[in-house]
């Protein structure tokens, strides 16, 4: 098919979509495939939200839990005539936390999402964007696709072209305009589909327009090209475990289990689909209240109170499952104890100063202006695919597979480690990545001592992705001499004290390290999330320094990935450049040595 | 059928003879094709019309018995919107096997199929064994792609080819098998030498990792 072809059939295809719905229901008797239609409605099987079950609930809610909820609406109506006033100030976190009385999730959540103001300072504009859409978004089949498959369990959704079912639609297809950057992008159904089983039409578009792109939540980053804000907070997250579930978190790695595969949802769609409804509506309350502290705070709140469990499951499969799957159907904990480990959890991640990753770097944030009507590309228009990856895209994919070679890295450190029986496990387990000079010393020390002479460690890569250029790595890293690193890329590398010196290995291999993981190259990049610009204006504290005494100082090297370095043939590459003498290092990679060369200055070396 | 969920690796006559793989298997596709179908007909017997869509990527196990070895597939089922485009290498790398799926009622998608198999056989393992699933072939009243001439791309590309039905479970099974059968089962043999076989650190448990079998 010729290119005017392809565009009359889409834009064929997205008129004969939208049709539809505009048609709804009623007017599509006969019209509705058998598959895409429930076979009955089973509402003795629905719950109070809307949901439908398997089985008949075993019993409607309890008679007294009923009472609470009548005397707090009580309450909560007469705290709304005086919303502005200072006591309504005052009562609102306790009452937040507390839970919204379901009756008033409407009015409350567009009070805390001010999605009134907006609308009034838009007059049209839903209806504008709706219109375009029509004419031009390009994201119709797949808004199509999800609407088919969102919440199909609720009785809102549960029928094909149902009215909820064509506000889904609508809501995601002028919003698609609306935030031409990120467009549609799978998970926005779920949060919009949350919010439509609360809000009409037009103010569900403008709660997700506040959620995407209000500073207190700024999903955007989450949505867009390379998901910047997602690889930013899932690092924040695993720095949470690394502090204060260290067990935990080798755990997770020992079975190559990455954050990204079991906590996407939470991050993504706040937690829909992975507690019960009842409880997820409890945090949307109090994340509508305090915006992104709370999710990080949930996150760690969820993986606290199932460690144990969780510690006893032997199976990435299992691991998985019972994140996903189990805690969605059974979250094992009173929503009300939840609520309260997660006002908790909020104190001591805010004592530790880990309540929150830092203020979003410029790339989290819309470029244009909302609203503003920009004609998609040709390509876009015939739905056709990109056939390269963007340079976000590329550094994204560099990203997310550096998180698992440097878990995979960390854990094979931690065996190494463990087979001195000097080191004390926790010990060891509890500094395996986080920066803290003294204790990373101490087991580094113990490393050295235990024979390997040259270490492996793709340690922090993190801020590549996000704050730099085009090509993030490709900088010769200022480590300055105390160690501190940029936050783009302060990459250095270290020897060991002390039989670091020896040149081709002489010490005896300890019987339990792995014959391949002998000899290995150790590059530390300093993580600085605070540098969202060069690093010379902002002082690293003191607990991102690194390796500062004598016998650890840092050699820069120049630190490239292959993504924008045209003279590379393939991707997943990392080339080092050593421009130092003194380094006689065997290169390796992922524990097996790629050269048996040592390295002389100037060299370049291809890691895959 | 030979799947067995339990995993235990029992024969007839009771002697532990059974070798045990583990083989890393991905799936690819365009969105909305069956992927998540595909993997829940195969890991628990069970079809959702309205499977919801898959965000990032979920991992499933499943164990098949062949004659003399028990495959236990970790299966990577991934997002098939674009976007999530750039997280799936880091579902792909390491993987020794992927079923890339397309939708007989869309061309497009089979177009799209055809991109991964150029985007695997570039960046995946060379030993990769890849297999092309001709998803809803329940619904051949819409058949938009023709079962010849996926065949005939498949035989070009040196791929295992099947429609299935994840709705009415055909040929389901019968993929993963084929693909249990194709790939190498011995520790040093197959595509165990060079980039291919050898597991990396970053996929998982070192002693598991240097090859499928214990």
């Amino acid at each position: 098919m010729n290119e005017e072809a392809l565009l009359a059939r889409a834009s064929e295809e997205r008129e004969r979509i939208f049709q539809r719905y505009e048609r709804g229901r009623e007017n599509l008797a006969g019209q509705i495939d058998p598959w895409e239609d429930p076979e009955f409605e089973e509402y003795h099987k629905t719950d109070r939200y809307g949901f439908i079950h398997d089985e008949r609930l075993p019993q409607k809610t309890a008679p007294q839990k009923i009472n609470i909820e009548v005397e707090r609406e009580k309450k909560w109506v007469k705290m709304l005539a005086t919303w502005d006033s200072p006591t309504t100030k005052e009562k609102l976190h306790r009452r937040i936390y507390k839970g919204i009385p379901n009756s008033l999730r409407i009015k409350i959540w567009c009070k805390l999402l001010d999605v009134n103001r907006i609308k009034s300072d838009n007059p049209g504009k839903y209806h504008e964007m709706l219109r375009l859409a029509k004419q031009w978004s390009t994201d119709v089949r797949q808004i199509d696709s999800d609407v088919n498959r969102q919440f199909r369990e609720h009785q809102f959704y549960r029928e094909r072209y149902s009215e909820k079912q064509c506000s889904l639609f609508n809501v995601l297809c002028a919003y698609s305009m609306y935030n031409s950057e990120v467009g549609y992008c799978q998970g926005m159904s779920g949060l919009a589909g949350v919010l439509l089983m609360y809000m009409d039409e037009e103010d569900a578009f403008w709660a997700l327009a506040v959620l995407l792109s209000d500073r207190k939540y700024l999903m955007h980053g989450l949505y867009i090209e390379g998901f910047p804000k997602l690889t930013r907070f899932l690092e924040h997250h695993d720095r949470i475990l690394t502090k204060f579930m260290p067990k935990l978190k080798v755990h997770f790695d020992k079975f190559g289990l990455d954050a990204i595969l079991y906590s996407l949802k939470w991050f993504f769609v706040v937690f829909v689909e992975r507690v019960p409804f009842s409880l997820c509506l409890r945090v949307w309350d109090i994340y509508l209240l305090d915006g992104e502290r709370v999710v990080t705070a949930m996150a760690y709140t969820i993986l606290k109170l199932h460690k144990k469990a969780i510690m006893k499951l032997n199976d990435m499969d299992l691991i998985v499952n019972y994140i996903q799957v189990k805690l969605h159907k059974d979250f094992g904990f009173e929503d009300d104890i939840v609520i309260y480990h997660l006002e908790r959890s909020m104190d001591e991640l805010r004592r530790a100063k880990l309540d929150y990753p830092g203020p979003p770097p410029p790339n989290e944030l819309p470029k244009r202006q909302l609203g503003m009507f920009v004609e998609p590309d040709k390509k876009s228009k015939i739905g056709q695919r990109a056939e390269n990856f963007s340079e976000t895209e590329k550094q994204t994919r560099a990203t997310v597979i550096l998180r698992r070679e440097k878990a995979a890295m960390e854990l094979q450190e931690l065996r190494v480690s463990q087979s001195d029986t000097v080191s004390d496990h926790s010990g060891v387990a509890a500094n395996v990545r986080c920066d803290d000079s003294v204790s990373a010393l101490g087991s580094r020390r113990s490393l050295a001592d235990t024979s390997v002479t040259s270490t492996a460690d793709l340690s922090v890569f993190s801020s590549g992705r996000s704050h730099a250029p085009e090509n993030s790595l490709d900088t010769h890293s200022n480590v300055s001499d105390d160690g501190t690193g940029s936050g783009i890329g302060g990459l250095s590398i270290q020897r060991a004290p002390s039989t670091a010196h020896s040149t081709p290995r002489a010490t005896p291999h300890p019987p339990s390290v792995s014959p391949l993981s002998d000899d290995i190259v150790r590059i530390h990049v300093t993580y600085n999330p605070l540098a969202a610009s060069p690093s010379h204006l902002h002082p690293s504290p003191a607990k991102y320094k690194s390796y500062s005494d004598e016998h650890h100082k840092p050699i820069s090297l120049g630190f490239y990935t292959s993504n924008g370095a045209s003279n590379l043939s393939s991707d997943n590459r990392i080339r080092i450049q050593v421009p130092s003498e003194e380094l006689l290092t065997p290169v390796v990679d992922s524990g097996r040595i790629i050269t048996q060369r040592y390295i002389e200055s100037q060299d370049m070396y291809d890691l895959k | 059928m030979a799947t067995n969920r339990t995993g235990g690796a029992q024969r007839p006559n009771g002697a532990p003879q059974t070798k045990v793989c583990q083989f890393k298997l991905v799936l690819l596709g365009e969105s909305a094709v069956g992927k998540s179908s595909l993997v829940l007909r195969f890991v628990k017997g069970q079809f959702h019309e309205y499977q919801e869509s898959t965000i990032g990527a979920a991992f499933l196990t499943q164990t098949v018995c062949l004659d003399d070895t028990t495959v236990k597939f970790e299966i990577w089922d991934t997002a098939g919107q674009e976007r999530y485009h750039s997280l799936a290498p880091m579902y792909y790398r390491g993987a020794q096997a992927a079923i890339v799926v397309y939708d007989i009622t869309n061309q497009d998608t089979f177009g799209r199929a055809k991109n991964w198999v150029k985007e695997l056989q570039r960046q995946a393992s060379p030993s990769i064994v890849i297999a092309l699933a001709g998803n809803k072939s329940d619904l051949a009243a819409k058949r938009m792609v023709e079962f010849e001439e996926a065949q005939a791309y498949a035989d070009e590309n040196g791929l295992l080819f099947m429609e299935t039905s994840a709705k009415t479970a055909m040929n389901v099974n019968d993929i993963f098998l084929a693909i249990a059968n194709k790939l190498p089962k011995s520790e040093s043999g197959g595509g165990a030498g060079g980039a291919g076989g050898a597991r990396r650190l970053a996929d998982g448990d070192t002693p598991r990792a240097s090859s499928c079998c214990k």
